[in-house]
């Protein structure tokens, strides 16, 4: 964080007297899980007027007053007036929390063997403590979609906080969705290749393969909800996205790709969200149409020669328009942080400020059908948001404090860290 | 993809140009035009903004930037009504617009080599719709001591000769960890080659910097003996030493690839100890830990903005590295290393504003003058004044701010991008009718 307490006082020292009594309240680790009352914010939330002079009361991981609610004696008060409050931002596919160092082959298990992995679960697999989700909180983004990669079915993503004790404290959706890469879809459009994580080879036995896979995961669905079959771990894994709990995430670029994939899932009686999504805009009333959300893959990719110099970034406001729903996504993790960014560009080349904003919340929110705990700040909701100097798109905005399942931020992250020592550094004596 | 960098040890395929980016080289738009831009937020760097200014251009010049601009009658005139004019952005570190291989790996010291430009590569254009002018193009970082760059104005549609931004400095690309030794130490046992540590990079420089000096006393006892002696022996010319030499003199710049505060260190000191100057360190990431070191060098920094991770010495990179360096002293650009970044340097500038709270100008300056003195074209580019060139990026909204977009980009006066006249994903879009076909 970068305006948060103590730098700020490096920065502005009349602030500093109204800063440091909210600085004593934070902690290290998950955060301070206090009662807080933030008052006189402006909050401003994906698809509704900004409200002004807010107060926001935080108690047990939620918000449970909203408005001109008076102050608790216990709560701990955290004076925003002047201030903006957002929900906490979606990253809506990186690997957070399951790889480190991208060149070190060890620090990121996302991959497992085999082509069929429908039982393999990203959540189990996280670091709490990974220095990227430090780093990607401290900027207001507090939730993300984390998955596993490769293979054909490539596992179970979960949708996670990004500040938390244990997997289990993290977790918003275990299993938000079912990762697919259809065979054949490697390459993506005519986008020069352009794929985000991998679409999967072409191959006539892989094809015939998962045609069985399918087929069989159906029956056995059947089976055991008649109970007559004996329970198979990788077949049950199946059965939330047959029985359209959860959606398939499948990596689709290009036309063809994309109208495979929906193809896929009418086919299957299965809910699709298309991930990647370049070339979308070429069928966006069939998308809008047919209801299928898309996980746009990272607005920070370089086109392909043979299409518009603008193509990356005008593509969400071409969508917005057709009413199709998305989410913005880094893809990675390393900059997670930085998914209002790519907001940020698709606004430029016509994306509506709101677009953005429900984009960056509530809808990745809707998408993997947690909107009743995350992506706005409302009565009942986790309270994940955070408190800026104005609209987190802008780059000269500061971000203040950030809120993750009711607990406020310590300054801990890595690049924070080392932002303090080496500020501290002493000078060089003068000869 | 954020990960892969130009400075990879690939070879890079290079595409066709196609009809979709080829729009901007016309006859009409190379030749001189004389032109302003009146009433816009017009950011100077070299004297702060001025509100409701006018900037005018004539023969490729700059010749009036104020609030009491005369325009003379028949010069194309832009309205920059809430528009936000600054100079060509600058992007001190690049390997786009390049053919024939980037690095020349068979050796770790080559500074004989030179990369050469491919000048129908549409990362020009594309550079130029996100408004950057001029770029160094450099040599990869296979090598402890690599090839050397050039730097060019981003003439689209002109020869690679005429791309050459005549008057910039020599420079000769350096580069000191895991590039440099990753190569030896993941090949095969018999397939290696020295330096294969931090160790052997420092050496390796030590090493070549004895021989460029007795090379050159060898050539000095032989200037100074055929004075007097018409038989004097001329020395065995050789053009590695050569170019070492002329980096002893100060003829040719060193800007040398780094990640860690250690290798930073290590060359500053090495340089020192043989008598040459490392002129810019690029990417620099552990600049932070060192900046007080590098100041005192006199070295500048071109760093990235918020990159890590993606290796283990980009481990400690942290994005307010742009800060503590400018705050220590040091001039610092923030470059793109990447034909993804290249267009959209801007937004890589204000990362600086977020992370550390720099002045908006002071990041601003981060891909205008600061990158054109690591360039040596800070007399001609970098700031918007009279007499500099007519280097222009025209802006919807401040740079920084979340719905900017470049709307044209001017070259010695001549509008090489206007986005009303591109082909546009919207003008596609609105022709197809939603999507449906």
């Amino acid at each position: 964080m970068h305006l948060k307490t103590k730098h700020l006082a490096l920065f502005v020292a009349t602030a500093l007297v109204a800063a440091s009594a909210t600085n004593a309240a934070a902690q290290a680790g998950a955060g301070d899980e206090g009662t807080f009352f933030i008052k006189g914010g402006t909050v401003v939330n994906p698809g509704g007027q900004k409200m002004p002079n807010t107060n926001i009361l935080v108690r047990n991981n939620r918000i449970v007053e909203m408005g001109p609610a008076a102050q608790p004696a216990d709560a701990k008060v955290i004076d925003a007036t002047g201030k903006y409050i957002y929900p906490g931002m979606i990253d809506a596919n990186t690997g957070l929390g399951l790889g480190e160092v991208g060149g070190v082959q060890t620090m990121g298990l996302r991959t497992e063997m085999g082509e069929f992995n429908p039982h393999i679960r990203a959540l189990v697999g996280l670091n709490v403590e990974s220095e990227l989700l430090g780093v990607t909180r401290m900027n207001g983004v507090t939730s993300a979609i984390t998955s596993p990669t490769g293979g054909v079915i490539s596992g179970q993503a979960a949708l996670i906080n990004t500040a938390g004790w244990t997997w289990e404290d993290l977790s918003v959706a275990k299993s938000a969705g079912m990762v697919i890469n259809l065979p054949g879809s490697g390459g993506g459009g005519r986008g020069g290749g352009r794929g985000g994580r991998g679409g999967a080879a072409a191959s006539p036995t892989l094809v015939a393969d998962f045609e069985r896979f399918m087929t069989e995961s159906k029956e056995y669905n059947t089976a055991r909800a008649s109970g007559s079959a004996k329970l198979d771990l990788i077949y049950e894994a199946m059965r939330p996205l047959l029985n359209k709990q959860i959606p398939a995430i499948i990596t689709a670029n290009g036309e063809a790709n994309i109208r495979a994939a929906v193809a896929f899932g009418e086919k299957w009686g299965i809910r699709v969200v298309i991930s990647g999504a370049s070339e979308a805009w070429k069928v966006r009333k069939f998308l809008a149409d047919k209801k299928i959300p898309l996980i746009l893959g990272s607005l920070e990719s370089a086109p392909g020669d043979d299409v518009p110099y603008d193509e990356i970034y005008a593509q969400p406001g071409l969508l917005y328009e057709a009413g199709v729903k998305f989410a913005f996504s880094t893809g990675a993790g390393s900059n997670a942080r930085h998914v209002a960014f790519h907001a940020a560009l698709a606004m430029a080349y016509g994306l509506p400020s709101d677009g953005a904003l429900k984009a960056l919340t509530i809808w990745p929110a809707e998408i993997f059908g947690v909107e009743k705990e995350i992506g706005s700040i409302e009565k009942g909701k986790l309270a994940n948001f955070f408190i800026t100097t104005g609209d987190p798109m802008d780059l000269r905005t500061q971000v203040v404090e950030v809120f993750i399942k009711g607990r406020m931020l310590a300054d801990d992250d890595r690049h924070s860290r080392l932002y303090a020592k080496y500020k501290s550094r002493p000078l060089p004596i003068k000869p | 993809m954020r990960i892969l960098n130009g400075c990879t040890l690939a070879v890079r395929a290079l595409g066709v140009v196609s009809a979709a980016v080829a729009v901007a080289a016309t006859p009409t738009r190379l030749a001189a035009q004389d032109l302003a831009i009146k009433n816009a937020t017009i950011i100077t760097i070299a004297r702060g903004d001025i509100a409701n200014g006018t900037i005018l251009v004539r023969g490729g010049k700059i010749t009036a930037v104020g609030t009491n601009v005369t325009i003379p009658a028949g010069v194309r005139t832009i309205d920059g009504t809430g528009k936000f004019v600054m100079p060509g952005l600058i992007d001190a570190h690049s390997h786009s617009a390049l053919e024939n291989g980037i690095n020349e790996g068979t050796e770790s010291v080559t500074p004989e080599v030179q990369v050469q430009i491919k000048n129908d590569d549409p990362v020009i254009y594309r550079a130029l719709a996100g408004g950057v002018t001029a770029a160094l193009l450099l040599h990869g970082s296979a090598n402890t001591i690599g090839g050397q760059a050039r730097v060019i104005k981003m003439r689209w549609g002109q020869s690679a000769d005429e791309m050459l931004f005549k008057g910039a400095f020599r420079i000769v690309k350096f580069a000191l960890g895991e590039n440099v030794t990753q190569a030896s130490s993941t090949a095969p046992a018999d397939q290696r080659r020295f330096p294969m540590t931090r160790m052997g990079v420092e050496f390796t420089v030590r090493y070549w910097f004895q021989k460029a000096k007795e090379y050159d006393q060898e050539w000095k006892e032989y200037r100074d003996a055929v004075k007097t002696n018409a038989n004097a022996m001329m020395p065995r010319r050789d053009l590695r030493l050569e170019a070492l030499t002329d980096i002893l003199h100060g003829d040719l710049k060193v800007h040398s690839h780094s990640y860690r505060g250690d290798e930073i260190l290590m060359l500053i000191r090495v340089a020192e100890e043989n008598g040459f100057k490392v002129h810019t360190f690029q990417h620099v990431l552990e600049g932070y830990k060192v900046a007080d070191e590098i100041a005192k060098h006199g070295a500048m920094a071109s760093t990235f903005a918020d990159m890590w991770a993606y290796k283990a010495e980009a481990w400690d990179a942290i994005p307010f590295n742009m800060a503590l360096m400018s705050q220590r002293g040091v001039v610092v650009s923030v470059n793109s290393d990447s034909d993804e970044r290249i267009r959209r340097l801007y937004q890589e500038a204000g990362i600086g504003v977020r992370y550390g709270n720099m002045p908006v100008n002071e990041a601003l300056k981060m891909v205008t003058l600061n990158p054109a003195k690591q360039l040596g074209v800070d007399k001609m580019v970098g700031t918007l004044e009279t007499g500099k060139d007519g280097d222009i990026a025209v802006f919807s909204a401040h740079p920084f701010a979340p719905d900017a977009m470049v709307e044209y980009t001017i070259v010695d006066g001549k509008v090489l991008f206007e986005r009303a006249e591109a082909n546009t994903l919207r003008k596609i879009a609105d022709k197809t009718q939603g999507g449906t076909r």
